[in-house]
């Protein structure tokens, strides 16, 4: 799973998630695309989960970029703890995804399949999205 | 070194006869540019040259057609402002909303026919490489566009690569890209356009990165100097 080597602090805050994707909304690598629709929470799982599913269906037959990290740390108390005694531990890694942000770019495959591949990997994610393709980008 | 082919059809010349209308505006601000994108238009700035830079305000139906035309933004057209200046100008920045894509606001720059410019024109790939169709490697454009300079009248609409000779682990660089005219080239020469990487190589990589177990990552810990000074600043706190 993808996760930071090196923090500087081991537990963040929440935040908030306002506003759009104004870095990073660009196809800078392949021909195609897939960009995040809303704001959300996308964890290391979904994240290897969808690489796999789009790796397995285009078959080594072209190259995948992941255009996020999961840099954040989310935790969770233990089940059946009583509230307070402090933060929980670290469980999880996410990315903060805004409106706009392209998550998965796509090159060496004909349109097709590089469609169907980004579909199944939007299935593993908790954003919604769409597939972008560079010769439609104005 | 394979040599990259440029054909004919691109074209040279990027100037058409393409005549965007626009006003002057005086109003400035976010309030007032989101009222003027609602009323259909798009806050933009004409600058370079001898006047003074002008605000203006253009129909973004106009410049994403330019925009989306052979040459793209290096399309030289005739800005005409209404009760104003008639300059031929070049799109040099724009903005676009990251989720619906249309324009919100463009730099156009006055350009003198005469002079040299610097401008970065795309590159694209024309044929199948033989490393992907008989080895199985997969094609990979690095570098999609390269900076040249030259008269307003030569700026190519793209360079056009033949990758078709092209196996694994051969790569075409931005030397091999035949310049005509004055054209110079300003990227460095050894940059590389496309290259045909092998594939098992790529899936080789990602399985290493999937076996790495997860564990914490390291925590950053202060040096000691500054834990020192810490602790005297918080004691001298206290005092």
């Amino acid at each position: 799973m993808l996760m930071p080597k090196k923090v500087k602090y081991r537990k963040q805050q929440r935040g908030r998630m306002r506003g759009k994707a104004w870095r990073g909304s660009d196809l800078s690598y392949g021909d195609y695309g897939l960009k995040a629709l809303e704001c959300g929470w996308v964890t290391d799982r979904q994240i290897e989960a969808a690489r796999i599913a789009m790796t397995r269906y285009i078959k080594r037959g072209g190259k995948v970029w992941i255009r996020l990290f999961p840099d954040k740390p989310i935790t969770k108390k233990p089940a059946e703890t009583r509230m307070g005694k402090g933060k929980g531990a670290p469980e999880q890694w996410v990315a903060v995804v805004r409106p706009g942000k392209i998550l998965f770019e796509m090159e060496g495959v004909p349109r097709d399949v590089a469609e169907r591949a980004m579909a199944l990997a939007a299935h593993k994610l908790s954003v919604p999205t769409k597939v972008v393709v560079r010769e439609e980008t104005i | 070194m394979l040599r990259a082919v440029r054909f004919p059809a691109g074209g040279v010349g990027m100037r058409k006869d393409i005549t965007v209308a626009a006003e002057s505006r005086d109003s400035r601000g976010k309030n007032e540019a989101r009222r003027l994108r609602v009323s259909g238009k798009i806050p933009a700035v004409v600058y370079g040259g001898a006047p003074d830079s002008v605000a203006i305000s253009v129909d973004p139906k106009q410049l994403a057609a330019v925009l989306r035309s052979g040459a793209g933004h290096n399309t030289i057209f005739t800005l005409s402002v209404a009760q104003g200046e008639s300059s031929p100008v070049m799109i040099v920045d724009w903005q676009s909303d990251p989720l619906r894509g249309n324009l919100l606001h463009a730099d156009l720059k006055r350009i003198d026919l005469s002079q040299r410019l610097t401008v970065k024109v795309p590159v694209q790939a024309a044929g199948e490489a033989k490393g992907v169709k008989q080895q199985g490697g997969v094609l990979e454009l690095v570098t999609r566009e390269v900076e040249i300079e030259c008269l307003p009248d030569e700026i190519p609409a793209s360079f056009t690569i033949n990758i078709s000779e092209l196996l694994i682990g051969q790569v075409i660089r931005a030397s091999d890209l035949p310049l005509t005219g004055s054209i110079i080239l300003l990227s460095a020469a050894d940059a590389v356009l496309a290259h045909v990487i092998s594939v098992r190589a790529e899936a080789a990589a990602t399985t290493e990165e999937t076996a790495e177990t997860a564990a914490e990552p390291e925590v950053i810990k202060r040096g000691k100097k500054e834990e020192e000074e810490a602790g005297e600043d918080a004691k001298k706190k206290k005092k």
